[in-house]
């Protein structure tokens, strides 16, 4: 598929993002080669062993916002990936021992709320509705391209166009609505629809979670919207395991590449990004290899991509201040418990096999949820953790197949955890935060501390080092209002083309954002496809 | 009996009575009502402790918008701006109780930071902290006027609906974008983070040192519930650089007399053009005829006929206060009650007998004659938001402190003094445990005082008289709903054309022939005038546009 010894495109890293932009120039026939520093592909979409013969999610755990389209194109289903949906998609329990459910039944959850607030129970189906309406909204614009506002072009202004018939066909009340709510801090925003506080923290958790703010910090509204975008999630959000674990999502999408003709090399660190006149022409790998390429395509986060990766004459005084301004300092650290058995959540009483086979969210308060931000400004680890912790074991039992009989996999995502310590090293208090992250199940689940026969901890340093997440963050940068849609990573770079020419960029650093998505991934493609298609001759 | 006017305006604040001098110019029979003896709103003058006068709430003049100085020829009825003279940031003798961002006996414990209008001394003075932050403070300045340069307009257009089809409201964005594309890169990308930012996420780009920081940070974030660290707060950064541009009259001070002296120019402006103003004339409601506002009716029962009303008060006292319970669509009443107000901030006057004498700058000299900031480190600014969010004031609390007797002496008797304290965070709305704002009152007021004395140790000693003015004493004093000292919480949902409500940020409500005219509407507070000015010319367009 080579000629003249250069491959047609190669991607800098094998993240799932990189993956999908790979099979998608592989399907158009492109000769593509992906290097990855790792010994597998997937990046944060890992399957692992937590402890032996306990598998689970490494990093992330739900891949329901994987993109339906990307699971078409790439044949994923016929590749093996298998999408496993539990009726319950929230079980948050509270101090009192009471719990709020949200199941993927609208009225369920409705009808379970009355208990709670009738007020609630009433407006949940509306708000619902309205989570859903601006969803689909966003999940158009997070499948486009930004405009290129410098220059905008005819094709600039059709999606303009087709963009302001969609916001029109919103309706005038949810397009006010829209760009009212947008840039509001999420607490406002669920305190609009609910009088529960436990129900409005449980919602707004959404709106902070993998990112450094609190639920009263502006934009994080658009935060819970976009995990709301293109999936089924509504309200509650989408709760959807891979059977065999988020590293499946990454096989099927290797073998999906191979299908088409790409290749794949692990154990291969990229160095830098080489460029003739510039125009990026290769990549240098850690030994010293070279390894051309008609085009460049960077998998990693926009920081490291330009700041590392590129020869700083090229960037420019003006990008390389900007890119290292760039925002991606993580607040999220991941605790995975290998259990000799299944926890007994209080609020969960017999029913436990049914309702923690979603996502178990740990969220008494809006006030609670923000004192946990508040340490995290002060360079400490939040002492009450936002804690969202999944089972996949009890809907995936295969997980443990190698483990004693009854055992379990607990995953838990944890904020806030910021990437620098005042005081002291991430190094050093490890433990302290898989101790702190037990005892604070153990106030929900008592006993669990006794059942934890492995753990693995996470910090936000562990996945800058293991991933080469730039800061730790697991987005690849701050999904905030100053990052985002046009200026996501940056102004002028939002639509996938870097200061070289031929260089592209297609992880969650692009528009429009982290997560199991694929969507960054396959809009790069697209682009990079429209360019290659205009130099045919 | 009735009476009947062109047009009516509902208060007498600084906003109302623009509103009503640009209408009265254009010939319309015009009348403005206040409820209270004095006018001027919040930019009021009142002898609190006999023989001194102070500037009750708005404290200083900041971006009063040049047009309507020159238009209402302002400085002929008296407006005397006089310039304040730089920033005074004191730091505590031992870092206080949460620090100074420098540890406890570190190179600048009990140190200043003061910056002047004289560059160069700034420049010498900033290098004592940083060299880098001295290289970078030019370089940041010249940008940010630049920014200033092309941000201005937005503040005198009228925003349009963007659901709307109307594309000549969408015409002044068009040029705005064009201007946008003609900027270089670093410009283009700095607007963008300016309008999304946290004014200390920033400022963090250029600077190192904290009080320096946390100093210009402040600036974002008053009359705001939102802490130096909350997103979108950078922008404010602007307002201190746009004064720079806006050439002749200094933007930046105070009014000989006080604020209100603004206040009573801009009235004999209004007067002089042929208005007629009415204090002690509270208004009880708006009379509304066939969907159609038609006049007032005063609390004393007097009605008055108007062909048009404008309001200057908040959307939330206009239409839910003042109109008939079901003028209005319950909908729209709905997003009225959303916008949101929670004031933050309050207000202490003290009269002295000497000046405060600072521990780390002793003596009177010039360092007293400018703002004195209260602001030593960006962890200070943030947790004093932190208090506020859990419903408390802060302990520590950013304070904005002006002299005002050092540049006009005429505001106290020979050799005293008045000082002006503007306090963040006062949240009005209370945790319920502390009880309520007066229960409260003494306590904020010495926590002010505590304050102070950290750095000024004789403040205690001087104090002759002490005004606390918590935002339940400005929501009753003032009519600030919620005690927010711009009508209306400036935060991001809030602003442009969503200002008060998304569909009417065009100074029009559902009702025909009322209008909004006070800092609820676009561009939002402070002394600034451009919303009562703006208002008043849509209602002269539209009048023009009914007559065509």
């Amino acid at each position: 598929m080579t000629t003249g010894g250069a491959w047609d495109a190669i991607v800098v890293g094998g993240g799932h993002n990189g993956l999908v932009t790979a099979a998608y120039l592989a399907r158009a026939g492109l000769g593509t080669l992906v290097l990855e520093r790792r010994d597998l592909v997937g990046g944060t979409a890992e399957t692992g062993e937590i402890a032996p013969g306990f598998r689970g999610p490494i990093a992330a755990h739900t891949v329901g916002r994987l993109r339906p389209s990307i699971v078409r194109d790439l044949r994923l289903r016929e590749q093996g990936l298998s999408l496993l949906a539990p009726d319950v998609r929230v079980f948050a329990p509270q101090p009192d021992g009471t719990a709020i459910t949200l199941w993927a039944d609208v009225a369920r959850t409705a009808d379970g709320l009355r208990g709670r607030s009738n007020d609630d129970s009433q407006g949940y189906p509306a708000f619902d509705r309205l989570v859903r309406s601006l969803g689909r909204f966003l999940a158009e614009i997070a499948a486009t391209t930004p405009p290129d506002i410098r220059s905008p072009s005819l094709g600039d202004a059709l999606t303009g166009l087709r963009l302001g018939r969609s916001f029109r066909g919103l309706g005038k009340h949810d397009a006010r609505t829209a760009l009212r709510v947008l840039p509001m801090a999420v607490a406002d925003f669920v305190a609009e629809a609910f009088e529960s506080d436990p129900l409005r923290a449980l919602i707004a958790s959404r709106g902070i979670q993998y990112t450094a703010m609190g639920p009263w910090s502006a934009g994080t509204t658009a935060v819970l919207l976009t995990d709301s975008a293109g999936n089924d999630g509504g309200a509650p959000g989408q709760t959807v395991f891979a059977k065999g674990g988020p590293g499946a999502v990454a096989d099927a999408l290797a073998a999906s590449l191979r299908a088409f003709g790409g290749q794949i090399r692990t154990g291969t660190e990229v160095t830098a990004i080489t460029s003739v006149n510039g125009r990026a022409n290769g990549v240098v790998l850690a030994g010293g290899e070279e390894i051309g390429g008609r085009c460049v395509i960077s998998g990693l986060d926009p920081k490291t991509t330009l700041t590392r990766l590129l020869d700083p004459v090229e960037v420019g005084p003006t990008l390389g201040w900007r890119a290292n301004n760039y925002r991606s300092h993580g607040s999220t650290a991941k605790v995975n418990l290998a259990l000799s058995a299944l926890p007994r959540f209080t609020a969960a009483g017999d029913e436990g096999r049914q309702l923690l086979r979603g996502r178990i969210v740990i969220a008494t308060g809006i006030d609670d949820l923000e004192r946990a931000f508040d340490d995290s400004k002060y360079g400490r680890m939040s002492a009450q953790p936002y804690i969202e912790a999944t089972i996949p074991s009890l809907i995936d039992p295969l997980l443990t197949a190698q483990a004693p009989a009854g055992s379990h996999v607990m995953s838990a995502v944890v904020q806030w955890t910021p990437y620098r310590l005042r005081e002291y090293e991430w190094d050093d208090c490890r433990d302290t935060l898989g101790d702190l992250v037990v005892r604070r199940l153990e106030e929900f689940a008592p006993g669990i501390g006794g059942l934890v026969v492995g753990r693995q901890v996470l910090t936000p340093l562990d996945l800058e080092r293991e991933y080469g997440l730039a800061g730790g963050h697991p987005f690849h940068g701050e999904p905030s209002l100053d990052q985002f849609f046009l200026w996501r990573p940056l102004l002028g770079h939002a639509r996938h083309r870097m200061p070289l020419e031929r260089l592209y960029l297609c992880g969650s650093g692009a528009h429009p954002g982290g997560g199991i998505t694929g969507q960054p991934g396959q809009n790069a493609a697209r682009e990079i496809l429209s360019d290659w298609k205009k130099r045919r001759p | 009996m009735t009476q009947r006017y062109d047009a009516v305006v509902i208060g007498g604040g600084h906003n109302g009575l623009i509103s009503a001098a640009y209408l009265a110019r254009a010939g319309l029979r015009t009348l403005v009502l206040e409820r209270r003896h004095v006018l001027g709103g919040a930019a009021v003058t009142e002898e609190i402790v006999p023989g001194f006068r102070f500037s009750v709430a708005s404290y200083v003049v900041s971006l009063l918008r040049p047009e309507i100085i020159r238009e209402l020829d302002l400085p002929r009825h008296g407006l005397d701006i006089l310039p304040l003279d730089g920033t005074f940031t004191p730091l505590p003798e031992g870092g206080g109780p949460w620090g100074s961002g420098h540890a406890r006996g570190g190179a600048h414990d009990g140190d200043y930071l003061w910056r002047v209008n004289d560059h160069g001394r700034t420049i010498r003075e900033l290098r004592r902290w940083s060299k880098v932050d001295a290289e970078a403070y030019d370089e940041y300045g010249r940008l940010m006027v630049e920014m200033a340069r092309f941000i201005k307009p937005i503040l005198g257009i009228v925003p349009p609906d963007p659901t709307g089809r109307d594309p000549r409201e969408f015409l002044p964005l068009a040029g705005l974008l064009r201007t946008f594309q003609s900027l270089p890169e670093m410009q283009q990308a700095v607007f963008v983070q300016l309008m999304t930012m946290s004014a200390a996420d920033f400022l963090d780009q250029w600077f190192e040192t904290d009080p320096l920081k946390a100093t210009m940070s402040a600036s974002g974030i008053i009359g705001t519930f939102q802490g130096v660290r909350s997103p979108g707060t950078a922008y404010v950064l602007l307002h201190h650089y746009m004064g720079e541009i806006d050439g002749a009259f200094r933007a930046w001070g105070i009014p000989k007399g006080g604020t209100g002296s603004v206040s009573m120019a801009i009235a004999s402006a209004a007067q002089a053009a042929g208005a007629e103003i009415r204090t002690e004339a509270p208004v009880a409601r708006i009379v509304v005829r066939n969907g159609r506002a038609t006049g007032v009716a005063l609390e004393s029962g007097e009605e008055i006929e108007a062909a048009t009303v404008l309001s200057s008060v908040d959307a939330r006292r206009t239409f839910l206060g003042l109109l008939e319970p079901g003028t209005l669509d319950p909908a729209f009443e709905d997003e009225v009650r959303r916008f949101k107000f929670r004031g933050s901030s309050g207000k202490v006057n003290l009269a002295v007998d000497r000046l405060p004498d600072f521990t780390c700058l002793p003596g009177d000299g010039e360092h007293l004659r400018g703002a004195i900031s209260f602001s030593p480190s960006v962890e200070y600014m943030e947790r004093a938001y932190d208090d506020a969010k859990y419903g408390r004031f802060s302990t520590r609390p950013y304070i904005d402190m002006i002299i005002p007797t050092l540049v006009d002496p005429s505001m106290a008797p020979p050799g005293k003094h008045v000082i002006s304290c503007f306090i963040q965070y006062a949240p009005y709305h209370l945790d319920p445990a502390l009880g309520t704002w007066d229960d409260q009152r003494e306590a904020f007021g010495d926590a002010v005082v505590d304050t102070i004395a950290e750095r000024a140790p004789n403040i205690r000693e001087v104090i002759v008289g002490r005004q606390v003015l918590t935002p339940l004493d400005l929501e009753r004093t003032l009519g600030l709903t919620e005690g927010n000292i711009f009508q209306g919480e400036l935060s991001l949902e809030q602003l442009f054309f969503n200002r008060p409500v998304p569909g009417y940020a065009r100074f029009r409500s559902p009702v025909r022939d009322l209008w909004l005219c006070g800092s609820a509407t676009h561009p939002g507070g402070g002394i600034m005038g451009a919303n009562g000015r703006l208002a008043a010319l849509e209602v002269l367009r539209s009048q023009r546009r009914r007559a065509a």
